[in-house]
């Protein structure tokens, strides 16, 4: 009785084990980020999650997802740049406040990286994507998608010394 | 009795013809059918200005949405669609960067007249053959409210109307129309 019972379920384990195998979700790199305009129907200025799996780049919103594989980009851009830190309507609300506290309120920033592409379509269109996403996470998903087989204009290298001479000069303004 | 009753209704229908008729009169008034234009945008260029990718890229996207909402083409190609190339009457769109000033939001929040971000964009519109029918520059700017990418729309509004000229232009010249 015991071998016909151990049986169904070793079976059982070693289907689970290679379904498991067989599944090619290997997410390389993720991250919060907005997705401004450009990528695929996505609405401008929309939230989400930008993703790099399976050789591709998804971006996934609460209502939309658009997927542009690796080697269809040609052009890599990373940069930086700084957004009021009380955003949406209440941001839009406060800046209107009494005795200039809305003035006030706009000195208060928040560092934010850009992350510009261009990819071309099945029709050998053209397509330019602008991303925001948090201060340090645009040069690591650089590096990921350029090891994936997207092309860039500046290498890695160049943009990283190009980053932070650009910060220095933002910083002395 | 009755003959009251036939005059009100030759009345009726005079006065129905007289007015229908101008209805009916006036398509036939506005001449041929305009020919279906499309236009194809090419990438932005820059020439001697230092300007940030993210300029480049949201002026030409920016360009799309602004054509394909309000300008009378039939499509609007992107820069490379092979799908242009079939296309008889196509007009080719060409912009070049000449000036750029990158201001500063936290200014324009704060003080409301520093930090103003103005971006200089020339525009050719040539036919398929390469003959230019309408250049232009056009100037993209963020005074007051938004980002500094908000000027690329700016910018875009104003070239979609100088978009629409072009295509008069074209329109009004057989030369062009006929492609050769």
């Amino acid at each position: 009785m015991k071998p016909r019972t151990a049986l169904p379920i070793l079976i059982l384990l070693m289907s689970a084990t290679l379904m498991q195998a067989g599944e090619p979700t290997s997410t390389t790199y993720s991250t919060e980020a907005v997705q401004i305009i450009g990528f695929g129907d996505i609405r401008d200025n929309t939230k989400g999650t930008l993703e790099l799996k399976d050789g591709s780049l998804h971006f996934t919103s609460s209502k939309e997802s658009f997927t542009v594989r690796a080697n269809n980009i040609q052009d890599v851009v990373t940069g930086n740049d700084t957004q009021r830190a009380i955003q949406g309507p209440v941001g839009t609300i406060s800046q209107f406040g009494p005795y200039g506290s809305g003035r006030v309120l706009s000195l208060f920033r928040s560092n934010i990286d850009t992350f510009t592409i261009e990819y071309r379509d099945s029709d050998g269109a053209l397509h330019g994507a602008i991303f925001t996403m948090p201060a340090g996470k645009a040069d690591p998903l650089k590096e990921e998608l350029l090891s994936q087989g997207a092309h860039a204009s500046i290498p890695t290298s160049q943009i990283s010394t190009q980053t932070s001479s650009q910060r220095g000069v933002q910083e002395a303004q | 009795m009755k003959l009251r009753n036939t005059y009100f209704i030759l009345l009726i229908t005079i006065a129905g013809l007289l007015g229908i008729a101008p209805l009916h009169a006036a398509p036939s008034s506005a001449g041929t059918p305009k020919a279906k234009t499309s236009i194809e945008i090419d990438m932005v260029g820059v020439e001697d200005v230092s300007v940030p990718e993210e300029f480049q890229v949201s002026l030409y996207e920016n360009l799309l949405q602004q054509m394909n909402k309000r300008s009378d083409f039939d499509v609007v190609y992107r820069d490379g669609d092979r799908n242009a190339q079939s296309k008889d009457n196509l007009l080719l769109m060409h912009s070049t960067i000449t000036g750029f000033r990158k201001g500063s939001e936290r200014d324009r929040q704060v003080t409301t007249v520093k930090g103003a971000t103005k971006i200089m964009v020339h525009c050719q519109f040539t036919d398929k053959q390469g003959r230019v029918l309408l250049q232009r520059d056009i100037e993209g700017k963020v005074l007051f409210f938004g980002n500094n990418l908000k000027a690329t729309e700016d910018f875009a509004k104003k070239a979609a109307r100088a978009a629409d000229d072009a295509l008069s232009v074209y329109q009004a010249n057989p030369e062009h129309r006929g492609g050769a």
